[in-house]
């Protein structure tokens, strides 16, 4: 019980922590630019390779599947790479992070809830992406199926959200490189994860792997809700609600994995003296 | 020529400051109580000498380390001027630079992957050493201040205090002619704090023609390593002269400690007391402890009798010999460790 | 500036950079972090090409462009945002007072990174050959090295002076890395030719040298297809990256001074935590 109270306690402290951090480092017009530019950018990539390429430009049946899957794994990046970024930068820029792990709260609860505000942010970019493609890329969105929508989307975030905890694990124990774990491990999600192209086109043993991945089912459920069909052959034969399970186990394994090798990351770290190194080369 | 640089051309004059004043202008929702300038350094006069040891003795927030920056470059003058080894420090900072060193306390410098033998070497490449020079010094003043045994440690596995030895090597390996010490025990134990003032000590003693600027808010550090010391509060400097000139000028005043029980403030009632100059108060172990400087040792009489009107019972009653604790006490009305408001 | 003398400048090049040598080898695991995942990111826009029936040489459009990626966020966040880093660790003060070129420890920095970087970039060209079977085959290897370098020169010339203004920005230089990221990809045409984005949205994009070393390499690797898709001459292109190059060096010179001076005067240089 206490050891809940604790976890809830740096839970709030983080949600808090991280929203100042997140939304107060400027002035709010540089702010909404930044929420603006960042994900579109990346949305027109995609835009341009259809248009030079692809048969039909953005009326490629492909395209509304690409464009969704790149919108809602903006959430992917900033999760993934945020949390991983907060270890590295309480520890080394602000020097916080062996007093918050002093402190009577628990460092998992505190991560998550910097996940949180990190998950708010994210919220922005992707409905601003959203509006963007329904006014500018003749994205055709309808919300076939509100329940299973939402429920997928809570289920996705929480993974997600447990799977940076396990990456801020990695990050305790490795050095501040130029990249952040996060953001790499992230890159690769979108290749297994098949988030803009069928995975059918990946060699077997990827292919395999990316069956593995929950966020795979989040974004061929997101699909299914949003616009009526999904994208992957291999995983038609499952109906809504297996994948909704599906999800649901996956967020249930993300958690007890991150708090089993965040608990191992943890006492490496303090058995080795990390908790306050400084790496910069 | 003025005679300012007459002196600096004869070689007296290792650093000079004139109405020097720094003011930080904050952004808007900084403002501290509506102001929105902080006035740091307000119209500093300041001579050290070649050779000599300086201390500016302040508490936090006084304005020593604001100075130390202007002189290390680091930071413009709002107004006012400074010269260093002779040189302006807005308008030739490059020459200065070539004089200097800094060591600043409770800072970590370098890498944490490289060991302390590498950041040093690292160091010495941006002054110009070559390689083996620079590891034959690095090689002597870690053994002199007892990390021999250490150059080939990873930074970050030093304790604070093996880090801030590897610190004060890394400002005396370039052979300064002016140093700039700001804060160098700041943190750190009785023994460690002890190596290093040794060290400073006798790195004078080698090379006399060199010059040490200290800031420090511990007035012991000051008395016993500095030739000379200005106490700095509020930006301003109030007195200036060496430490036994200091506190013989408190001779003829009288400094009591009194630990009184039964009450717990004594400023309000003695302050403005015919006689007394200055106090300063603070609990101790249940007990007020106030420090009392007396212009004539008859008003103690009057002092006590007040206190057991207002309910108080003496517990201990000393008669000191002024430090220079005292002394700040005397010029600023507050104790050193209190930060400046 | 101080002018230290060229002995001294080498020497503090060779010093800054050592950290940066030294720390690739003594902590491995940028290994797989640095070379090992990104490879997946660029694989992703390949299988993004295939997806659509874009013809092999638009693979090798991804393939240069991830691999010229390396160099730029090596750009962005070893150099640009590094003196914001060194602000708030406190070596950058020391760096200040040391009667040194600071464009000596910028230069050092790149050198160091370019390191590592290197090794990825080769990496992600080698799978790209190897497991895509990316065709890069270039008829003209010195004109094609020669554009490489001077891209590589010019851009680091815009890494030291994107160095010293972000030194004045504080927490806002993590962002604007950030914010350099998605949208310098698309206007630079990491992944596709960037005359799809019209002429003059490309010569503005190509204030980034990497926007013109990308298309002439592109074009002495894929002549045929580029013929369609070129933005300018590869001579042209060689052409102005040289003149950039200069003028890079030139204005990173001169801004390290302007901004060194106005953090001075604003007391920024030495203001930690914001």
């Amino acid at each position: 019980m206490r050891r809940l109270f604790e976890a809830w306690h740096g839970f709030k402290a983080g949600t808090w922590l991280g929203w100042q951090i997140e939304s107060n480092w400027t002035e709010p017009f540089l702010f909404a630019i930044y929420s603006v530019i960042k994900p579109v950018a990346g949305v027109l990539i995609l835009v341009f390779m259809y248009l030079l390429v692809a048969k039909g430009g953005l009326e490629n049946p492909l395209f509304p599947q690409a464009f969704l899957g790149t919108t809602f794994y903006l959430y992917v990046v900033n999760v993934l790479s945020g949390i991983s970024w907060t270890v590295i930068d309480d520890r080394e820029h602000y020097g916080m992070l062996k007093y918050v792990y002093m402190a009577p709260m628990h460092l998992y609860g505190y991560l998550l809830g910097r996940g949180m505000a990190k998950t708010a942010v994210a919220t922005i970019s992707v409905l601003i992406t959203l509006a963007f493609g329904l006014a500018f890329l003749k994205v055709r969105l309808s919300l076939v199926n509100p329940g299973l929508f939402t429920a997928a989307l809570i289920l996705g975030l929480a993974a997600l959200a447990f799977y940076g905890i396990l990456l801020a694990g990695v990050s305790l124990l490795i050095a501040r490189h130029g990249w952040v774990v996060g953001d790499v491990v992230a890159g690769g999600l979108y290749l297994l994860c098949g988030t803009a192209f069928p995975l059918s086109l990946l060699p077997l043993p990827f292919r395999a792997l990316g069956l593995w991945l929950p966020p795979t089912y989040w974004f061929e459920a997101l699909r299914r809700t949003l616009l009526g069909q999904g994208l992957h052959a291999e995983l038609s034969p499952f109906s809504d609600s297996t994948l909704l399970l599906i999800l649901a186990g996956a967020t249930f394994l993300g958690m007890a994995l991150s708090l089993w090798i965040f608990r191992v990351a943890e006492r490496i770290a303090v058995r080795r003296g990390l908790l306050d190194m400084q790496t910069m080369y | 020529m003025g005679t300012l640089m007459g002196r600096m051309l004869l070689g007296e004059i290792a650093v000079k400051t004139e109405e020097l004043t720094r003011v930080f202008r904050l952004r808007k929702r900084e403002a501290r109580e509506g102001r929105r300038e902080i006035l740091a350094l307000d119209r500093v006069n300041l001579e050290v000498c070649w050779g000599e040891l300086f201390g500016l003795l302040g508490p936090n927030g006084a304005g020593k380390t604001t100075l130390i920056k202007i002189l290390a470059t680091l930071l413009a003058p709002t107004s006012g001027r400074a010269w260093v080894a002779g040189a302006d420090v807005v308008e030739n900072p490059a020459e200065v630079r070539r004089h200097i060193n800094m060591v600043c306390g409770g800072e970590t410098s370098g890498y944490g992957l490289l060991t302390v033998e590498e950041n040093l070497w690292m160091f010495a490449q941006f002054y110009g050493i070559p390689s083996r020079e620079a590891r034959r010094r690095i090689r002597e003043l870690l053994s002199l201040v007892g990390m021999a045994d250490r150059a080939s440690t990873k930074v970050y596995h030093l304790s604070s205090g093996m880090r801030q030895k590897m610190n004060i090597v890394r400002g005396f390996l370039t052979d300064p002619k002016i140093l700039f010490l700001d804060e160098p025990t700041l943190g750190l134990d009785v023994q460690t704090a002890r190596t290093i003032r040794d060290f400073v000590r006798q790195w004078l003693l080698d090379h006399p023609d060199r010059t040490i600027l200290l800031t420090t808010h511990y007035m012991h550090e000051a008395d016993e390593l500095c030739q000379r010391v200005a106490i700095i509060d509020r930006g301003r400097i109030l007195a200036c002269a060496p430490p036994a000139e200091l506190k013989k000028a408190l001779q003829r005043d009288v400094v009591f400690r009194l630990y009184v029980e039964g009450i717990a403030d004594a400023k309000n009632l003695l302050d403005g007391m015919k006689g007394v100059r200055a106090l300063a108060q603070h609990m101790e172990e249940g007990r007020l402890s106030v420090d009392l400087i007396l212009s004539e040792e008859e008003a103690l009489v009057s002092v006590l009798s007040r206190l057991h009107a207002a309910g108080a019972r003496l517990a201990e009653l000393k008669k000191e010999e002024p430090t220079l604790e005292d002394v700040f006490l005397s010029l600023v009305g507050r104790k050193l460790s209190e930060e400046s408001p | 500036m101080t002018n230290p003398g060229w002995k001294t400048f080498l020497r503090t090049v060779l010093g800054r950079a050592y950290p940066r040598f030294i720390g690739v080898w003594r902590e491995k695991s940028w290994l797989f972090f640095d070379v090992f995942l990104p490879l997946l990111q660029v694989s992703a826009y390949v299988y993004i090409y295939r997806a659509i029936g874009a013809p092999l040489e638009f693979s090798g459009f991804a393939v240069l462009g991830g691999a010229m990626i390396a160099y730029w966020m090596n750009v962005l966040w070893s150099m640009a945002s590094q003196l914001y880093w060194e602000k708030e660790t406190g070596n950058l003060q020391l760096y200040l007072i040391a009667p040194t070129s600071r464009m000596a420890i910028l230069l050092g920095m790149a050198l160091g990174g370019l390191t590592a970087t290197t090794v990825r970039a080769a990496g992600v060209i080698l799978v790209g050959t190897l497991l895509f079977r990316v065709p890069l085959q270039v008829a003209d290897g010195a004109l094609f090295f020669g554009v490489f370098l001077l891209t590589l020169i010019s851009l680091y010339g815009l890494g030291m002076l994107l160095s010293s203004v972000f030194l004045l920005w504080g927490r806002e230089a993590w962002h604007l890395s950030q914010l350099f990221m998605e949208p310098v990809y698309l206007f630079s045409g990491f992944y596709f030719p960037v005359r799809a984005l019209g002429f003059w949205v490309a010569a503005v994009a190509s204030l980034i040298p990497i926007t013109l070393g990308l298309d002439a390499m592109r074009q002495l690797l894929y002549p045929q297809l580029m013929e369609k898709f070129r933005f300018l001459s590869v001579e042209v292109e060689l052409g102005i990256l040289a003149f950039l190059a200069v003028l890079f060096l030139f204005l990173s010179r001169e801004g390290l001074r302007f901004f060194e001076d106005l953090a001075r005067r604003e007391g920024r240089l030495t203001l930690r935590g914001q």
